[in-house]
């Protein structure tokens, strides 16, 4: 028999894939706004949370009465603003998708959170352990393997009840309040860690961040 | 762009391109393909090579499914090569003889395809068919296939092969896939590319057999191996969707992953010996079915190799958002295996319902395509230890 390329199959076939995989391309890009559209609204649903928080705070002055309140509509914030940025890492790291203005949005909210920790704390006698991670996405290897370090000490010290909080900062992206955080702990280099106001500059391991949390919660229970 | 997100986009692309070639086909013959050629009359002497081996169970009723046919009699020429079996195959066999075109040889056990060679130089008849001694006809199968040979360029012709509808699962996936695996290969012989001459039952020219050697005896598919050779050789093969032949499938787990690696083995092998086909000359069968082959093997296991790197590498923080991660991770990737996916079930919906007599129940159609997954990591998997280990070659 006479064989022949069917040419035009193949060429069609082509065309139709490439059409089909630039509409993929459009379509996850499309996701991929969507995606960073829906955090940035939880930044706002976030902030609008503590500034309520706020509000209570600074209508019943130094009263211990709200604790409870306070505590609690703390913990839910925060639980919300570590989600937030776990999202935000998946984008950057998984999918290369950065958005400065947003990660600045969301450091505002984290730096708000930490403050109502911090004034927690010495209100309602709290005894949650507070963790500033300063890191650069841009300058420094080994970072984001420190900021797994830190969670997983925090994972593995877990007893029942989440106490430890970790507030992450990029020190690079032109972040205000990143910047004067870092001015106040006086932080000059990546990674760097500050728990409870103490400064631990360089790589700690895993280990390392656990047994300071240990030492942390033994003095706190003395 | 790193390396993996490289072979990423490779693979999603080459799925696309293989998607859209079937698809291309069938929207081409989507009017054409169900149609058969015109009966003609012609009632060629027509042999029937049953090779078998230890077949005493099955061997009655695939005779008898033979003789049935709505077909001379004397046009009839059924040769049972019993080859060397231990039950009372022969015996079996031997009471056809009798008032029956049936002739019974008892042959030293050779293998399947020194089985068939022996039964084509017994062979009388214009038209030679090799039948598995499990499988039977329906009265229409000869019927259907000897038209196809009125046009002096095919060589042989497939039918229909499936499995009887059971209560069983796993034979149930076997139906549906039997059913795809018909559905492709009927589009593939729009551009003549049959890749095997299914060994259940196929149809030949007898001198065809003769004259490209007959079937490998060495072989773990020869089945597929004779129609490589006859590709080879420039001849045609069609296959039909109307001449019903059925067949008995392994009835568990490990039969039909032994049965897969067998068939992945020796197919593998025969493309590779096959590959000098890989040119022009030999059309559509040179340049996209055989380098088809090995591609599909290679992306196999790099999606394979993708997904556990993707399994391996998840960073630790998506535990704290696993959920999100559904929503976070659709991409183009997700797209397109989305249109992969749609047009596999749009084509295992079309392949089912181009057999009108063929009723699959929607639970099995659903869990199929996850079904089969699973069963080709399984054959796969196992197909690559033991070439890694360089297993011997055995039924």
């Amino acid at each position: 028999m006479d064989r022949h390329v069917s040419v035009p199959l193949y060429v069609g076939a082509f065309f139709l894939s490439l059409a089909i995989f630039l509409i993929g391309i459009y379509i996850g890009s499309l996701i991929d706004q969507s995606n960073l559209d829906q955090i940035s609204g939880d930044i706002l649903v976030a902030t609008e949370k503590v500034k309520s928080i706020n509000l209570l705070l600074l209508a019943e002055g130094n009263s211990t009465s709200f604790c409870p309140v306070y505590l609690s509509e703390i913990s839910s914030v925060e639980s919300d603003v570590e989600k937030m940025g776990h999202k935000l890492t998946y984008l950057e790291e998984e999918k290369d998708i950065y958005d400065t203005e947003l990660k600045k949005e969301y450091f505002i909210l984290e730096a708000e959170s930490y403050l109502l920790s911090k004034k927690a704390k010495t209100l309602c006698d709290d005894k949650s352990v507070l963790l500033l991670y300063f890191y650069s996405n841009t300058n420094c290897s080994i970072c984001y393997d420190q900021g797994i370090d830190v969670l997983k000490a925090r994972d593995n010290i877990l007893t029942g009840e989440k106490f430890i909080k970790i507030y992450s900062f990029d020190g690079t992206i032109g972040s205000p309040v990143a910047e004067a955080l870092m001015a106040e702990f006086n932080v000059t280099g990546y990674p760097t860690i500050i728990i409870d106001n103490v400064k631990y500059e360089g790589r700690l391991n895993t280990a390392e961040i656990y047994e300071i949390f240990q030492n942390h919660s033994n003095s706190q229970a003395n | 762009m790193d390396a993996v997100s490289i072979l990423n986009y490779i693979i999603a692309f080459f799925s696309l391109f293989v998607v859209s070639v079937f698809l291309l086909l069938f929207l081409k013959y989507r009017n054409t393909y169900l149609q058969k050629p015109k009966q003609t009359g012609w009632k060629p002497l027509v042999s029937v090579i049953m090779p078998a081996y230890n077949e005493g169970v099955y061997i009655a009723d695939s005779i008898k499914s033979v003789l049935a046919s709505d077909y001379p009699k004397d046009k009839l020429d059924i040769i049972i090569v019993d080859d060397g079996s231990t039950d009372n195959t022969y015996e079996i066999a031997k009471t056809f003889e009798k008032e029956n075109p049936v002739r019974v040889f008892k042959k030293e056990n050779g293998g399947k395809g020194a089985a068939l060679n022996f039964g084509i130089e017994k062979a009388k008849g214009e038209l030679t068919a090799t039948m598995d001694a499990d499988s039977y006809l329906t009265k229409d199968t000869l019927k259907e296939l000897i038209p196809y040979f009125t046009d002096l360029e095919v060589m042989a012709v497939t039918p229909a092969v499936k499995i009887k509808q059971t209560t069983s699962w796993i034979s149930e996936f076997q139906r549906i896939e039997y059913l795809m695996i018909l559905f492709s290969r009927k589009l593939l012989s729009f551009i003549d590319c049959v890749p095997v001459t299914p060994g259940p039952f196929s149809m030949f020219r007898t001198g065809v057999l003769t004259k490209v050697g007959g079937f490998d005896e060495h072989n773990l598919v020869e089945d597929q191996e004779i129609a490589l050779r006859i590709q080879a050789n420039n001849y045609k093969i069609k296959s039909s969707m109307s001449a019903s032949v059925y067949t008995e499938p392994p009835s568990t787990m490990w039969d039909l992953l032994r049965q897969r690696v067998r068939w992945q083995r020796g197919g593998v092998r025969n493309y590779w010996k096959y590959r000098f086909l890989i040119k022009p000359e030999y059309g559509d069968f040179g340049v996209y079915f055989i380098p088809l082959n090995f591609a599909t093997l290679t992306a196999f296991f790099v999606v394979l190799g993708l997904l556990l790197y993707s399994l391996l590498s998840t960073p630790y923080y998506v535990r704290y958002i696993w959920f999100d991660v559904f929503g976070l991770g659709m991409d183009l990737f997700t797209f397109v295996a989305g249109f992969v996916i749609i047009t596999s079930l749009a084509f295992l919906y079309l392949s089912v319902k181009s057999f009108k007599n063929e009723c699959i129940k929607l639970r099995y159609m659903i869990t199929f395509i996850f079904f089969y997954w699973y069963l080709m990591v399984g054959y796969n998997v196992l197909f690559l230890i033991k070439e890694l280990r360089k297993d011997s070659f055995s039924w």
